[in-house]
């Protein structure tokens, strides 16, 4: 079990690295906006050689760079797999996830990349760190939520979600009935993919078919 | 009028055949998703009443992707019907009442017309007709649009529509918000609740129907009730639409056998694969050239121009005249050498009409079969390069035929880029039927070598400013989704009446601009004007592309149909004053070179005239400068 301090600097780490994401390396922005309690987390972080200071700017060290990644990794894996598996609330998700993500070793969080299909964004679209689970286990581990993109000609899948940042797109595909819960029967993926949704046959693009999310059938 | 109806519906459902059926004229009907991308009205008379009939372009959701759905909620929203007649394929259920459950919470009256009903029964589905009316609280009615079955009886029943008793409601909170975002809209705006339920979910295409004053209030409401809804709103309406809809079709529906597949399906599978799709699209095109190219364009055009219109016609009117007119000025006007009935009706009704009409045969064909959706399938991925999806096949393959209609089925496209770039490359590179046809009509007794070299600089062209112009231009390309119908036999009797509809359109846009110029040509040749042209456009035509400067007066008429350009360079190498180089380079010059008149208005209507302008005058430089290009390269490497 890790010591409230320890969660403290991981959580903190973890808000930088979503500051950095935003362009924000001010430290007096980032004092002013930084939510993680002690205010003296910033010296226990230099001290542990977690952060430097380099002028006005905060920056993460190579050991902090690391840890950073890995909560953050954690914290978005958590809140997938908590919408997308267990159908929490979204308001309720963002508590759990902080909770979950301090109790979750390494393996464990890459069990859950493995089993969501190594998803590329959390809830809220912002990009999950990759894994070494996502670098190599792709191919070796059958993963049971994967993008449409992998599966084979002529097997099955029901929808488990789709990862769209657009508001057109999105609604467009489900207005085809492509929605979490149909079954998609996908019949070849050269030159374009092409899928039967209900009695109606879709083709689709590369990137279209990567961003549908199936369970294999 | 007493009343207007709208019909709505999914596309490829079947609308344009009931909109015939109901008032007797003719909208087109095609196998593609998106062919009808404007408004058709007509009035049906039922019942001693009149009835103003809209049909709309075919659209899945009410919360629009591209610019010919947002047609459609333009048409609910302001026009303000008495009724809505949704039309739906009866064999997919589900995509039907998705939409259904939208068009209810417009409260305005409607019935549902479950068309197909036929290819439904044929594949085992059973609708229980009376349960559906029963649920849904609206007239069902199922029909044959083909046939003419179940027709009548949708007849008598349009004129009683029903708001339907089947509403959606949501969670207290969220129906408050609701409530207090009605009040907020002014009282005279159509569909209340729907442009609430639209505005809450962030669509930013429904603002445009309040005014500024109201939308600022709303914006309070939504920033104040955002947490009212637990997850995204447009998805939360959506669940609901759609669980309301799964849960009547369990009642409604019933699939009894899974039909076996048919060797016309097996075809339509066919045709998307690698192989032997690819051998397909080369086969199509094979066969369009034959038709159009060879069999249109040579023996046709020949036999009309040689035979009919040169033997017989002509003669018998210039002697007529002749004899008729007395004033020499009107008689060369009528049949001089840039006469009337000389040029201006023999290039029109002898050299293009033929070749048109074998192009829009031949397209009816493809469209009606559902083919051209499979081709925008095979062409996706080469479409990507210039910045475009497979979807702008259907407006590239129609530009071969006129570019004029196909700059205007550009509007399917969903990004702005999208639609400027096929603007641009229809106003580049793709020859329209007509001028294809006398193009290959002229290339027929040359060397491969100038086909080859012909086709090599257009399609060189398309992908240099295609991709170009994609880097270039601001703006996305859309993700290429698109619905592919079942493979079906065309039936000859919509392709000829979609042929002949399509030609009165194309008769009455370019008979009167054949007229016009070559009235311009007369004048510029009677002011003795063409000597002083020719003078200025001799370093152009002489020196930069090496031609005879007689060629310029077809450029000139270029201007106004870039076939009748190529008409007069066709009568020019018959006459043996080009030899192949100068061929190549002067149809080169005229294919790139800016599009007819007619296309032209169409392309200042669809992107403001600035563009237009930009575009037509880049496409010239381009034209010119690259026929330069070309006729250096083929004297310097003696390519001919």
């Amino acid at each position: 079990m890790k010591t409230q301090k320890m969660a403290d600097m991981e959580e903190a780490l973890g808000e930088l690295w979503r500051l950095r994401e935003r362009g924000e390396k001010r430290q007096d922005k980032i004092r002013e906006q930084h939510h993680a309690v002690p205010p003296t987390i910033f010296d226990d972080l230099r001290d542990k050689n977690l952060i430097r200071t380099v002028g006005t700017e905060v920056e993460l060290t190579p050991e902090g760079e690391k840890i950073a990644r890995d909560i953050t990794r954690r914290h978005r894996l958590a809140e997938r797999l908590l919408v997308d598996v267990l159908e929490v609330k979204r308001e309720t998700m963002d508590e759990a996830a902080c909770e979950v993500e301090h109790i979750i070793s390494e393996d464990v969080a890459d069990a859950i990349c493995t089993l969501l299909g190594h998803p590329r964004v959390c809830p809220h679209g912002s990009a999950i760190p990759e894994g070494p689970c996502c670098k190599q286990a792709a191919v070796n581990v059958e993963p049971i939520v994967l993008p449409l993109s992998g599966l084979s000609v002529g097997e099955k899948g029901k929808v488990a979600y789709i990862v769209t940042a657009e508001h057109p797109h999105l609604h467009k595909l489900l207005s085809l009935g492509i929605v979490p819960g149909t079954e998609i029967h996908l019949h070849q993926r050269a030159p374009s993919y092409v899928i039967t949704v209900n009695e109606t046959q879709i083709a689709l693009d590369e990137g279209v078919a990567s961003q549908i999310y199936v369970r294999r059938a | 009028m007493d009343r207007t109806v709208v019909l709505v519906g999914n596309p490829n459902v079947g609308k344009s055949v009931i909109f015939n059926r109901l008032t007797g004229r003719y909208a087109v009907v095609s196998n593609y998703p998106g062919t009808t991308v404007d408004l058709s009205r007509g009035v049906a008379i039922i019942g001693g009443q009149n009835v103003q009939v809209i049909d709309t372009p075919g659209t899945n959701s009410l919360t629009p992707v591209s610019e010919d759905e947002q047609v459609t909620r333009d048409v609910l929203f302001r026009e303000k019907p008495h009724a809505v007649i949704q039309v739906a394929d009866a064999k997919n259920l589900q995509r039907t009442l998705l939409l259904t459950m939208e068009l209810l919470e417009l409260n305005i009256p409607m019935v549902l017309v479950l068309n197909m009903s036929d290819e439904a029964r044929e594949r085992g589905i059973r609708i229980d007709r009376a349960a559906v009316e029963k649920l849904l609280g609206i007239p069902v009615i199922e029909t044959v649009g083909t046939t003419g079955e179940g027709v009548a009886e949708l007849k008598k029943r349009m004129l009683h529509p029903r708001a339907g008793s089947t509403r959606i409601t949501y969670s207290q909170d969220i129906e408050n918000l609701i409530g207090q975002i009605v009040t907020a809209l002014p009282d005279d705006v159509a569909a209340r609740r729907m442009l609430a339920l639209m505005l809450a979910s962030g669509d930013a295409s429904a603002r445009r129907y309040v005014a500024v004053t109201a939308l600022e209030r709303i914006d309070k409401l939504l920033a104040q009730g955002k947490t009212v809804f637990p997850k995204d709103p447009q998805l939360l309406f959506f669940n609901r639409r759609r669980s309301r809809a799964d849960e009547i079709i369990g009642v409604v529906a019933n699939v009894e056998a899974k039909q076996r597949s048919s060797r016309l399906a097996r075809l339509g599978e066919l045709c998307m694969r690698p192989f032997p799709g690819y051998l397909a699209v080369f086969a199509v095109l094979f066969v369009m050239y034959e038709f159009v190219g060879v069999f249109a364009a040579g023996f046709l055009v020949n036999f009309f121009e040689k035979i009919i219109f040169g033997r017989y016609i002509n003669p018998q009117l210039v002697a007529f005249v002749d004899r008729a007119v007395a004033w020499p000025l009107l008689r060369d006007f009528l049949v001089g050498p840039y006469g009337l009935i000389t040029m201006a009706l023999t290039y029109a009704l002898a050299i293009v009409l033929p070749i048109v009409s074998a192009f829009f045969f031949f397209f009816g064909f493809l469209e009606d079969s559902g083919y051209l959706p499979r081709l925008s399938v095979m062409l996706d991925r080469v479409f990507r390069r210039f910045g475009l999806n497979g979807k702008a096949v259907l407006p590239m393959v129609l530009g071969l035929g006129c570019g004029t209609m196909a700059a205007l089925g550009s509007r399917i496209l969903e990004t702005r880029k999208e639609r400027l770039l096929v603007i641009l490359l229809l106003s580049l590179t793709i020859p329209c039927s007509a001028q294809l046809g006398v193009i290959l009509g002229l290339l027929a007794g040359l060397s491969w070598k100038v086909t080859a070299l012909w086709l090599l600089s257009i399609t060189g062209s398309l992908f240099l400013v295609g991709s170009a112009a994609d880097r270039l231009l601001p703006g996305v390309r859309s993700p290429f989704v698109l619905e592919i119908p079942p493979l079906r036999r065309p039936s000859l009797g919509n392709i000829l009446s979609k042929v002949k509809m399509r030609l009165l359109w194309y008769l009455r846009e370019a008979v009167p601009l054949f007229i016009l110029g070559t009235t311009i040509l007369f004048v510029v040749d009677r002011a003795r004007l063409l000597g002083l042209i020719e003078r200025l456009a001799r370093p152009f035509v002489v020196h930069l592309l090496g031609l005879p400067v007689q060629v310029t007066p077809a450029f000139i008429i270029g201007f106004m149909r870039r076939d009748y350009g190529a008409a007069g360079l066709y009568v020019l190498a018959r006459d043996g004053i080009l030899d192949p180089r100068q061929i190549l380079v002067s149809i080169v010059t005229m294919t790139l070179f800016v599009p007819c008149i007619a296309q032209c208005f169409m392309v200042v209507r669809e992107q403001g005239l600035r563009i237009a302008l930009l575009i037509f005058i880049f496409v010239s430089l381009y034209a010119f400068l690259f026929g330069g290009f070309l006729n250096y390269t083929v004297i310097a490497l003696h390519l001919l």
